[in-house]
């Protein structure tokens, strides 16, 4: 029999059965409580590099959270306890020993509404660099170029640098915000509902930006918008009140999944 | 147990549109399943009368198939599916298509209805009878697994079809010592000849959508595999 190969040029992986060096993160027998209530039980996977993993699931599944535990965001809710282990090359990013800021230096992170600083936009994406004591402004033009380009967004601000963020659109300061993630080049790349604040054009060219950016950074996006799961991810991962229920290729997620509990979240049937 | 399972969305209104599709593939099924039917009944009887309202009645036919088809198209913009209701969408444009197809063939045995037979000849069309009711049973059984969405009464159809092939081969070599016989008689012979090809062609579309009800339910597309892979497909192993 002959087989066409309709796949992208990404080989196809099997998520569940990685080698080693196809993995950016793994994640080992995460829980996670917020006080008395657990918000993840037992979570298990590796989120493989220089893919575009998304997460899915209904309000509450714990899809944010998990998110969040990558960059150790959840350090700052008060009442929140982890066990189990995330490794990013092999350590723990939970060991007493980290450092979270260099963690989050390599974990870079964008959230639902565009947060650009009130500064210009040049400012914004060497914001990062600024802090880590890099001041040459030969190596800070290069880096705003660069990572604008990245972005997909030099061509609209590069007469404009000097301008406030605040005077670029929604789409574009979202981009914005994706240049100052990436400046500092991070491993990996977490999308928190990137476009959900954005109108229909402005969320197509970030899933468009995300598809180039895979080449570069591991991108892990959380998005409600399941046909936006389908369109940008690689393989996709569908949460349910804190478990992982499925994790496999987005081709198969979609068409075939084989849990009942998917295919009732993704055909929007109630359970 | 439904499987079609249509039900149960959250949006009563996509509930409704895919009934609907569903709905209207059963009513063309069972319009195409009428038109192989009463050519087969024109043929026999010699019905002219019957012939011609087979010729008439296949506009019918192609006006529902483009009617499901933009149902479909409408069902993809506006909803999406994924899943069984993508599987489900996929299965009836697929199932569609064979079925006017099955249409057309019925309109061909229906013109070969209308060439008048002499007493010699008559007795051809006794074996291209028992071909037609082989392969109308199939059209029957795939259009019941297809309402109940049956994966294993959809198998059944698919294997029938060997049955239909060999009837179709002792035919036309029973054809070919005719004409050698009475080399006259060829032109007539091969109307004979058409229509048993026009039936085992039905029959391999009814074969064709036997094969959509199993990706539907299985989500495997068993097109062009053994026979050993597709009972397996049939069978969850």
């Amino acid at each position: 029999m002959i087989t066409v190969n309709t796949e992208n040029k990404l080989d196809k992986i099997d998520v569940n059965a990685l080698s080693e060096e196809q993995i950016a993160l793994s994640i080992r027998d995460l829980d996670l409580y917020y006080g008395e209530t657990q918000a993840l039980d037992g979570i298990t996977m590796d989120i493989p590099k220089g893919r575009v993993t998304a997460f899915i699931g209904p309000s509450g599944c714990g899809k944010s959270t998990l998110l969040r535990c990558i960059n150790r965001m959840n350090d700052l809710v008060e009442t929140c306890r982890v066990d189990g282990e995330i490794l990013l090359h092999g350590d723990n990013i939970y060991d007493r020993s980290v450092d979270v800021a260099a963690l989050r230096r390599k974990v870079g992170m964008v959230f639902q509404r565009p947060n650009p600083f009130p500064k210009s936009i040049y400012e914004n994406v060497v914001y990062g660099l600024r802090l880590m004591g890099v001041n040459d402004r030969r190596t800070l033009d290069e880096v705003v170029e660069r990572s604008l380009k990245g972005a997909a967004l030099w061509n609209e601000v590069k007469d404009r640098l000097k301008e406030s963020a605040f005077s670029l659109s929604g789409g574009q300061q979202q981009r914005l915000v994706i240049a100052r993630a990436i400046a500092i080049e991070p491993e990996v790349l977490l999308l928190d509902e990137p476009t959900s604040a954005l109108d229909p054009l402005s969320t197509l060219t970030i899933e468009e930006l995300i598809t180039e950016l895979k080449s570069q950074f591991t991108v892990v996006i959380v998005t409600h918008n399941m046909q936006q799961a389908a369109r940008v991810s690689d393989q996709t991962a569908f949460l349910y009140m804190g478990k992982l229920i499925e994790y496999t290729d987005t081709n198969s997620l979609f068409t075939t999944p084989s849990m009942k509990q998917t295919e009732d979240y993704i055909t929007g049937r109630y359970g | 147990m439904d499987k079609f399972n249509v039900g149960k969305h959250i949006s009563g209104r996509f509930n409704e549109e895919l009934g609907s599709v569903r709905n209207q593939v059963l009513t063309m099924g069972g319009l195409v399943e009428k038109q192989l039917s009463d050519a087969l009944t024109a043929i026999q009887n010699n019905d002219t009368e019957l012939a011609d309202r087979v010729l008439d009645n296949d506009g019918k036919i192609n006006a529902m198939e483009m009617q499901i088809d933009a149902a479909c198209g409408q069902i993809i913009a506006k909803r999406q599916p994924t899943a069984s209701d993508l599987r489900l969408v996929l299965a009836v444009i697929k199932t569609i298509s064979d079925l006017e197809r099955i249409g057309d063939e019925a309109e061909r045995l229906a013109h070969v209805a209308k060439a008048s037979f002499d007493k010699n000849q008559e007795d051809l069309l006794v074996s291209l009878e028992n071909l037609g009711q082989q392969v109308l049973s199939m059209l029957r059984n795939v259009l019941d697994a297809f309402a109940r969405m049956d994966e294993e009464a959809a198998y059944s159809v698919h294997q029938m079809d060997a049955n239909a092939d060999r009837q179709y081969e002792a035919l036309t070599r029973q054809l070919m010592t005719y004409m050698m016989e009475d080399p006259r008689s060829i032109p007539k012979i091969m109307d004979v000849m058409w229509s048993a090809r026009s039936l085992e062609r039905i029959g391999d579309r009814c074969q064709n959508i036997s094969e959509y009800i199993i990706y539907f339910v299985r989500g495997k597309d068993v097109r062009h595999i053994s026979p050993e892979m597709m009972e397996n497909t049939v069978r969850g192993r």
